[in-house]
C-alpha cells in the first residue's frame, strides 16, 4: 500500500498568448499515487483537473504546455520522453479513460479492431491471440454477447456500453495506472452505478492504481481512498476520503459540500459560494479563493502555503496556520 | 395536497409521437417513437412539480408538448381550466405569456448576436407591450430581480459564465409575468457552487411573484431540494406520481426504487444496499411489450410482459403504475389506511 506508483512534483501547465507570454492553468501542483488506491481529483469546470490529467499521458492540446515539473512513474521520468517514448508508455502502462465514449472511439473501426490496435500496438501476439484477448475484455466489462459486439461499430452500442468498451480498450495491456476523466459524467444515474462497480470490480481484480477525475462529490465518496481540491489551477485541499466529508478544512472545500442538496436533509436555500471563479491570467494575487472566502482578511494576500494538520490533511489556507506544522514545499 | 388548492395546469393523456420516415422516396411512415405515451397530471398553483427520469425518456418532450412548442399527437392540456390544446396558433402565443420556459444549455439558448437588453426585452415586444419607456423600465426591474447590473445589459451573451447567462435566460422568461414557468434541466450544465446559486434565485422569484415550476431534471438530489411534488418517467411514461417525502422514503415502483438507490451516497462510510438494474433503456420506437420496464425489473412478473399496467392511487399523494400494487388486497388495506 505504500508503494508510491506515479509522482508528481511541481507540475506546471500553460497556455501559449500570442506575445510569447504564458497564462498558467495549472500552478505547480504535487502529488503521488499509491499502488491500488483510487485518487480522486474534485473541483469545478476550469480548475485545471482535466488538464493535469492530461499532462499525465504527453496528450495536452495544441498551444498548451507542460513547462515545469516532474512526472515520475515508478523509475521513469516522463521528462526526457520523446514522441515514441510516449506510444511505448500510453496504453501499456499508464491508460486513460475519457468522459465523452462517442467522441472517442473511432466511429469507423469496430470495437474488436479498436481493442485490437492497442494489444497490437504493445505486445508481441499474433492477430488471432489479439482477437481472443479482446475477447476476453469484453467479457470482463460485462458486454453481453461478446462475440457479435467485437464486430459491431460505435453507434451500435448504447452509451453504457461504449464506456465499457472504452474500459476494455483501456485495460487491454494490463497498465499500472488507469486515468479516469469524468468517466460517468454523460451516463444517467443507473448506468453510472453500472459502470463504478465495475471499475471497483476490475481494480480489486487487477491491482490497478486509479486517478479519478471528477466534479461530482457523491463519485468521489463512492469510489477514492484520498481526495485532492483543486481550484483555479492550485491544489487546496488534499486528505483521506473519510476527513474530507467529515472535517473538511479550506473554506472553498466546506462551501463545495454546503452547496450539494442534501437527499437526507431538507433546507430551504442551499448555501452557496459568492461569485465565480477566476479566468486564468486573471488570477487574484495572494490566495486565489480570497476574493469568493467569507473569511477572508488581511493575510490572504500573501500565497497560502500548504499546511499539514493533525489527521494528516493538507490545506491551503492560513487559518491553519496556527499550531499546525507546515509542510516542506518540496 | 387538498382540495382547496387551485389546479393550474391539469395534463391529461399527452402523448407525442415521431414519425421515423422511410421508404423509397422517404414519405412513409415505417414507425412511431413513442417519446410521450399517455402521461396524466396535474400541477397545483404555486407548487413546484418535478419530471425526473433517464436521457430518452420523453421528460423534455413533455415539457415542450405542454408549451406546444410541440404539437401534441393526441390528449389535452388544461391550463386554468383551458384546453390549450384545441387553441389555434395565435391563441396560443398570446397564452405564453402566462407560460414559459427556461432550457438547459445557456449557450446555446440565447442569441449570441443580441445584447442582453434586447434579450429580456423581445418578449415584451412580442406580446405587444408598445411604449418603449415602460419596456426599458421593465427590462431594469427584472435584470434587478435576476441580479444583472443595469451595466452588463449592454453586453453580448459570450461575455457572461455559465450562471449569470442562465439568469439572463431567467429574466427572459420572467419578463412576461407568467404564472407558469417550465425549467427544462435549468441547472444541469452549471458547477454546484453555481448551480445553489440559480436555485435560490429561482425560490426567491417563486416567493416574491407566487410562481408555479416545472422542474424538469434528471439530478434526483436537485429535484428533492426544490420539488414539492415528483413525477417519474421512464420510457414516455410516468410511473409514479408522488410527494416528495413520500417518493424518497417510500418508493414504490421498483425503477423509482432503483434509480433512488443509484444515487452515489453523500459520504463514503454510508454504503448502502444498490440495486443495480441491468441493460440499458429499450428504444422508445421499439418498447419492450406490457409494462416497458419489466425487461429490466427485479420483481418481474408474468402478468408484467403481457399487460400494461396504470397510474393508480396507492396511498394518499401517491399513485404508481406498477402491477405489483394492483392486487385486491393491496388496494383494500391501502383504502383502509386513507379512511
Amino acid at each position: 500500500m505504500v508503494q508510491k506508483v506515479l509522482e508528481v512534483e511541481e507540475l506546471k501547465v500553460g497556455i501559449k498568448d500570442e506575445d510569447g507570454g504564458r497564462i498558467a492553468i495549472v500552478n505547480g501542483i504535487n502529488f503521488h499515487l499509491h499502488k491500488g488506491e483510487t485518487l480522486g481529483i474534485v473541483g469545478e469546470s476550469g480548475c485545471g483537473k482535466s488538464m493535469t490529467s492530461l499532462s499525465l499521458m504527453g496528450l495536452l492540446p495544441a498551444g498548451v504546455e507542460r513547462h515545469g515539473g516532474d512526472i515520475r512513474l515508478g523509475n521513469l521520468n516522463f521528462n526526457s520522453f520523446n514522441k515514441k517514448d510516449w506510444r511505448q508508455i500510453r496504453g501499456k502502462k499508464i491508460a486513460m479513460i475519457f468522459q465523452e465514449p462517442m467522441s472517442s472511439l473511432n466511429p469507423v473501426y469496430t470495437v474488436g479492431a479498436q481493442i485490437n490496435e492497442m494489444i497490437l500496438n504493445h505486445e508481441r501476439v499474433s492477430k488471432k491471440e489479439a482477437r481472443n484477448r479482446a475477447l476476453e475484455m469484453l467479457k470482463l466489462v460485462g458486454i453481453p454477447r461478446p462475440e457479435q459486439v467485437l464486430n459491431e461499430y460505435p453507434h451500435q452500442l448504447s452509451g453504457g456500453m461504449r464506456q465499457r468498451v472504452m474500459i476494455a480498450i483501456a485495460l487491454s495491456c494490463n497498465p499500472e495506472v488507469l486515468i479516469a476523466d469524468e468517466p460517468t459524467t454523460a451516463l444517467d444515474v443507473t448506468i453510472q452505478a453500472q459502470i463504478l462497480e465495475l471499475m471497483k470490480k476490475i481494480q480489486d481484480q487487477l491491482h490497478m492504481s486509479i486517478v479519478l477525475i471528477t466534479h461530482d462529490l457523491g463519485v468521489v465518496a463512492e469510489m477514492c481512498d484520498r481526495v485532492i481540491v483543486m481550484y483555479a489551477g492550485e491544489i487546496v485541499e488534499e486528505s483521506l476520503v473519510v476527513d474530507l466529508f467529515d472535517q473538511p478544512s479550506h473554506p472553498y472545500t466546506k462551501g463545495l459540500l454546503a452547496s450539494l442538496p442534501d437527499i437526507h436533509e431538507q433546507k430551504e436555500y442551499l448555501s452557496s459560494i459568492l461569485g465565480v471563479v477566476p479566468a486564468p491570467g486573471k488570477m487574484p494575487a495572494g490566495c486565489r479563493f480570497a476574493p469568493r472566502c467569507s473569511f477572508a482578511h488581511e493575510r490572504c494576500k500573501e500565497v497560502p502555503p500548504l499546511f499539514e494538520m493533525e489527521n494528516g490533511s493538507k490545506v491551503k489556507c492560513w487559518l491553519y496556520e496556527d499550531g499546525e506544522a507546515e509542510v516542506a514545499a518540496t | 395536497m387538498t382540495e382547496s388548492e387551485n389546479v393550474l395546469l391539469k395534463v391529461d393523456n399527452l402523448k407525442k409521437y415521431f414519425p421515423i420516415k422511410g421508404g423509397i422516396f422517404g414519405n412513409k411512415t415505417m414507425k412511431q417513437v413513442k417519446a410521450v405515451d399517455g402521461v396524466s397530471f396535474e400541477v397545483m398553483e404555486g407548487e413546484t412539480f418535478g419530471i425526473v427520469g433517464e436521457s430518452g425518456c420523453g421528460k423534455s418532450t413533455a415539457g415542450r408538448t405542454i408549451l406546444r412548442l410541440l404539437e401534441p399527437t393526441e390528449g389535452s392540456i388544461y391550463f386554468q381550466g383551458k384546453n390549450i390544446a384545441e387553441l389555434n396558433p395565435n391563441e396560443m402565443r398570446r397564452l405564453r405569456k402566462d407560460i414559459q420556459i427556461v432550457f438547459q444549455d445557456p449557450f446555446a439558448s440565447l442569441n449570441p448576436r443580441m445584447k442582453v437588453r434586447d434579450i429580456i426585452e423581445e418578449p415584451l415586444i412580442n406580446f405587444g407591450v408598445s411604449d418603449r419607456r415602460e419596456r426599458e423600465k421593465r427590462v431594469l426591474e427584472v435584470a434587478d430581480q435576476v441580479g444583472l447590473t443595469a451595466a452588463q445589459l449592454s453586453r453580448f451573451p459570450h461575455e457572461f459564465s455559465g450562471g449569470q447567462r442562465q439568469r439572463i435566460g431567467i429574466a427572459r422568461a420572467l419578463i412576461s409575468k407568467p404564472k407558469l414557468i417550465i425549467a427544462d434541466e435549468p441547472v444541469s450544465a452549471l458547477d454546484v457552487s453555481i448551480q445553489s446559486q440559480v436555485l435560490n434565485l429561482m425560490r426567491d422569484l417563486q416567493k416574491e411573484f407566487g410562481l408555479t415550476y416545472i422542474f424538469i431534471s434528471h439530478d434526483l438530489s436537485v429535484v428533492k431540494h426544490f420539488c414539492d411534488r415528483i413525477g417519474v418517467m421512464y420510457l414516455g411514461k410516468m410511473v409514479e406520481i408522488a410527494e416528495k417525502h413520500s417518493l424518497y422514503d417510500d418508493p414504490l415502483h421498483p425503477y423509482a426504487e432503483a434509480l433512488l438507490s443509484a444515487l452515489p451516497s453523500p459520504h463514503p462510510l454510508q454504503m448502502k444496499n444498490r440495486i443495480i438494474l441491468k441493460g440499458d433503456v429499450p428504444s422508445p420506437s421499439n418498447p419492450p411489450s406490457g409494462c416497458t420496464f419489466h425487461p429490466r425489473c427485479p420483481s418481474c412478473m408474468d402478468i408484467c410482459k403481457t399487460e400494461r399496467p396504470s397510474l393508480q392511487v396507492f396511498r394518499d399523494n401517491h399513485a404508481v403504475s406498477c402491477h405489483l400494487y394492483e392486487s385486491t388486497e393491496k388496494l383494500a388495506v391501502a383504502a383502509g389506511e386513507l379512511k
